[in-house]
């Protein structure tokens, strides 16, 4: 199974994939409205968004978790 | 060829190693297992432990990866097929039930874990929080649940399992505490968020 290279969510169905395209390697939520991957800085902003917005985080809390995790993903590693 | 059956070996090695790390783990404790347990409880030496996992920080943060995944892609499986927030939810229990002693180990610990192996559970949370979030937005326009900001639905849901799987030893001493009340909280949360029809 695929997982998305810049958030690490499974992706099972075609409507999982950016603009519906199984040949991407990143999710509808990492597309931009165009299909083209977020940047570094767009995804970091989003996840860390997500994490205050779904499970009510401090914002310094879920920047530094997101950074983390970003640092482990296919798309962000060194 | 030599070089990739040489990879597919390591392979199964490093798979075996995690399977073995969380059961120890789930048994044990993950901050108080050391790699020598595990390298025992696998039948290898120390020195093929630390090959794939050179410290102690290492082997915890690549087992509640794995463990993440396996729920998340469970979650992600049952959650497709379903609607409502219930399904939703019954479907998170059922994927903890399958791991029910290592996440009552890592809910108890976590704030002792190294940072990486934090920022992974909170990453797990996230694949959980996503499935509510888009399942209660649903609910919400619909108007069978009440408009809770979605940090605090999820927080209460989790809140509720935390409370009875930390303190396990307290309501199930002798099985499996989402077993047993797992039906239970599950129907007191949608009693709660769920809006009466007159
Ligand atoms: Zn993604």
């Amino acid at each position: 199974m695929k997982t998305c290279i810049a958030c690490g969510m499974p992706m099972t169905e075609p409507a999982d994939f950016a603009m519906g395209d199984i040949t991407k390697a990143y999710c509808r939520h990492c597309a931009r409205p165009d299909g083209t991957m977020q940047s570094y800085g767009e995804k970091l902003d989003s996840l860390s968004g997500f994490l205050v917005r779904t499970q009510g985080l401090d914002t310094g809390a879920a920047v530094d978790a997101a950074r983390d995790m970003m640092a482990r993903l296919p798309a962000w590693k060194a | 060829m030599a070089g990739t059956r040489r990879r597919t070996q390591k392979d199964q090695t490093r798979r075996h190693l995690i399977e073995v790390a969380l059961e120890q783990f789930a048994q044990e404790g993950l901050t108080t297992t050391r790699t020598a347990d595990i390298a025992n409880a696998a039948g290898v030496s120390h020195g093929t432990v630390f090959a794939h996992f050179p410290t102690q920080e290492v082997l915890v943060t690549a087992v509640i990866e794995e463990f993440g995944a396996r729920v998340s892609t469970r979650l992600h499986e049952l959650a497709a097929g379903s609607t409502g927030l219930r399904d939703v939810l019954a479907a998170h229990l059922q994927g903890l039930k399958e791991f029910e002693a290592f996440y009552a180990r890592l809910v108890i610990e976590r704030r002792l874990l190294p940072e990486s192996a934090q920022s992974t559970f909170t990453l797990i949370q996230s694949s959980i929080s996503f499935h509510i979030s888009q399942a209660a937005g649903k609910e919400m326009e619909e108007g069978t649940i009440h408009p809770w900001p979605i940090h605090l639905l999820f927080n209460t849901w989790v809140g509720l399992l935390h409370y009875y799987l930390a303190n396990g030893d307290l309501f199930a001493p002798e099985g499996s505490v989402l077993e047993r009340y797992g039906e239970e909280l599950l129907n007191h949360y949608v009693g709660l968020t769920g809006v009466k029809r007159c």
